[in-house]
């Protein structure tokens, strides 16, 4: 059988290959687009060596970026520690252009928004919004700074409409992709699930059949017995086997395809020995139950086993599912106090004696 | 002394029927009288007032589940009580939702079926261990928001324990193990689809101090409650 691929592991491994398609795309834009412009304007510059050393600045934030964002989604601080380090460079780089032709020679704000798009990538949209609309109010400011012309604001607006639109499409892209990913992780787990559930079912039905098979050895002879007159209904003997045989045959119905799970097939076995010997057990359940590791499991039936030994005639048994575990209650005509066995393995038990009835619990914690 | 509930059974094997009837037959008090009897809802339908104060249903009729007809039975003015072999929690919600006053699995009919009439007859709550379960067992988002010790002593209930040793186990009194109980079945009362008889659950519960008006607010305002109450008092209910 193939392991199980818990749903956010698998699309955890779609997210994994967006991450690294956008950090292909944030690196590629940053060396070919980005550097090929500052080496073409190289000349345009007053400080060709500033702006290098802001490209190198924004290259090493992408770097910084994009192990963080390999690494999970990364918190606020060092999101935005980069982020914040982005937006400098850029803006720095953009001040030292020459007056008038600073968005002609701009390399940086283009390579500062994708930054941002790398390690807010997984964060709230709306940190991303903010970060783009100050990388764009930056810009801005320095040509406002350096005096601003009316055909100047035309290319602002134009640059932030290509570029920006770019980054908010790639990151809903990403988002979109995500949540696709997921819908696709959980469908194939619910197929799986279904499997299992199909196996759990037929494990069930054939225990189910095996128990039929017993009852034509058991409940079918005393009906016939009763029918013919053989068995009195007044007789105590016959009464006890009657009621154990009922007890057998609601067992028998209300074991459903809801109650996968070992431990209470566990419980059934138990109750089955207890039934050889007259006493009438029911065994009901509420809730989805969790799975019980087999050390606690242990612990749980061998209590089962000491008090059915111990009931003179009807024994319930109950599973629910409680906060972070599940309690295992028994209550039955034992007459006296019943030794159980320590507790241990993550199992609690308690019991109480009320006019010759004892109800004990197991209970099994998670944590 | 007061006058017996009167109870219809609807029922489609006339040996459970019968084995209703003996059960009803045998209280010591002889609160219950058994008025009508059918294997189905015709009979009930064609009347214009209420034939009896409790219908006993039995929750498959000829093969077909019919918690959908319990609406139509509570607006014709029947309080029911759902007796019935299928215990699926799922099952056993629907038919409080649908405005059950209460549901009693097959197994439990000889313990709690004159109980739980008596009670409907009254409009207070009676919590059957099969229906506990299914409280406890209920992940539905719109469920309501059960207290610690309400759901404790839910539990020791379902677990097969008598009020009484619920009472020491948790170190309250019997009745306060009742009232408990009772407040969790009020809440139920106070979700999902509106029913009359949710709302007389409701009101009663309200009048006997077992919920606090303020303690259902979050999913039925008080004040419908207060406006349904005055119908409480008039003939037919």
């Amino acid at each position: 059988m193939t392991a199980v691929q818990p749903t956010a592991m698998m699309s955890g491994r779609y997210q994994r290959a967006f991450t690294i398609a956008v950090i292909f795309l944030v690196a590629g834009w940053h060396l070919a687009g980005a550097g090929g412009q500052l080496l073409r304007d190289r000349s345009a510059y007053g400080s060709f060596a500033f702006q290098g050393a802001m490209w190198l600045v924004m290259a090493l934030a992408i770097t910084a970026g994009s192990v963080l964002i390999l690494r999970g989604a990364p918190g606020w601080r060092p999101a935005w520690a980069v982020a914040v380090i982005a937006l400098a460079a850029s803006t720095a780089a953009a001040a030292a252009s020459p007056a008038g032709q600073m968005l002609a020679v701009n390399w940086a704000w283009g390579s500062a928004g994708w930054t941002g798009v790398l390690v807010l990538l997984r964060r709230r949209f709306a940190e991303l919004a903010w970060f783009l609309a100050a990388e764009a109010l930056a810009t801005l400011g320095v040509q406002v700074w350096d005096g601003l012309h009316r055909t100047d604001l035309a290319g602002f607006l134009a640059v932030l409409a290509w570029s920006t639109g770019a980054q908010v499409a790639v990151a809903a892209g990403v988002r979109a992709l995500d949540v696709a990913a997921g819908q696709a992780a959980a469908a194939a787990q619910s197929e799986h699930a279904a499997r299992e559930r199909a196996a759990t079912a037929e494990t069930i039905r054939a225990a189910r059949h095996a128990r039929w098979l017993a009852l034509q050895e058991s409940a079918v002879p005393l009906v016939a017995e009763l029918a013919a007159g053989t068995a009195d209904p007044g007789h105590a003997q016959v009464r006890v086997r009657c009621a154990v045989q009922a007890a057998r045959l609601r067992r028998l119905l209300a074991e459903g395809d809801e109650v996968p799970g070992s431990l209470v097939h566990e419980l059934y076995a138990s109750a089955d020995v207890a039934e050889r010997r007259g006493v009438a057990v029911e065994i009901e359940t509420a809730g989805p139950l969790p799975q019980v590791p087999a050390p606690a499991r242990r612990v749980i039936t061998d209590a089962a086993i000491a008090i059915l030994t111990a009931a003179h005639s009807q024994a319930r048994i109950t599973l629910a599912a409680v906060a972070a575990g599940i309690a295992v209650s028994f209550v039955a005509d034992t007459g006296a106090v019943v030794r159980l066995p320590a507790a241990g393995e993550g199992v609690a038990i308690e019991q109480q004696q009320d006019d010759g009835m004892l109800w004990a619990e197991a209970r099994w914690n998670s944590r | 002394m007061e006058q017996p509930v009167t109870v219809a059974i609807i029922e489609d094997h006339p040996v459970v029927a019968e084995g209703v009837a003996s059960w009803i037959r045998s209280d010591p008090g002889q609160r219950v009288r058994l008025v009508q009897t059918a294997g189905d809802l015709t009979g009930l339908r064609a009347v214009s007032r209420p034939s009896a104060d409790v219908v006993i249903l039995d929750l498959e009729l000829s093969g077909e589940l019919v918690t959908a007809q319990i609406p139509g039975l509570v607006a014709a003015g029947y309080r029911v009580v759902a007796f019935s072999g299928h215990s699926d929690p799922a099952i056993v919600m629907e038919t409080l939702d649908n405005g059950a006053h209460a549901y009693v699995s097959k197994e439990e009919g000889r313990d709690y079926l004159v109980k739980a009439v008596l009670a409907a007859a009254a409009d207070r709550p009676y919590v059957t261990r099969s229906q506990a379960r299914a409280m406890l067992a209920d992940q539905r988002p719109a469920r309501p928001a059960l207290s610690e010790q309400e759901r404790q002593a839910l539990l020791l209930w379902f677990q097969g324990m008598s009020k009484a040793s619920v009472g020491r186990r948790m170190s309250i009194s019997e009745n306060t193990v009742r009232q408990y109980i009772s407040r969790a079945r009020a809440k139920y009362a106070a979700t999902g689809r509106t029913a009359p008889s949710k709302d007389a659950l409701l009101a009663r519960a309200i009048e006997d101090g077992v919920i606090k008006p303020g303690e259902i607010v979050p999913y039925k305002s008080f004040a419908r409650v207060a406006a349904d109450r005055p119908s409480l008092d008039a003939p037919g209910r």
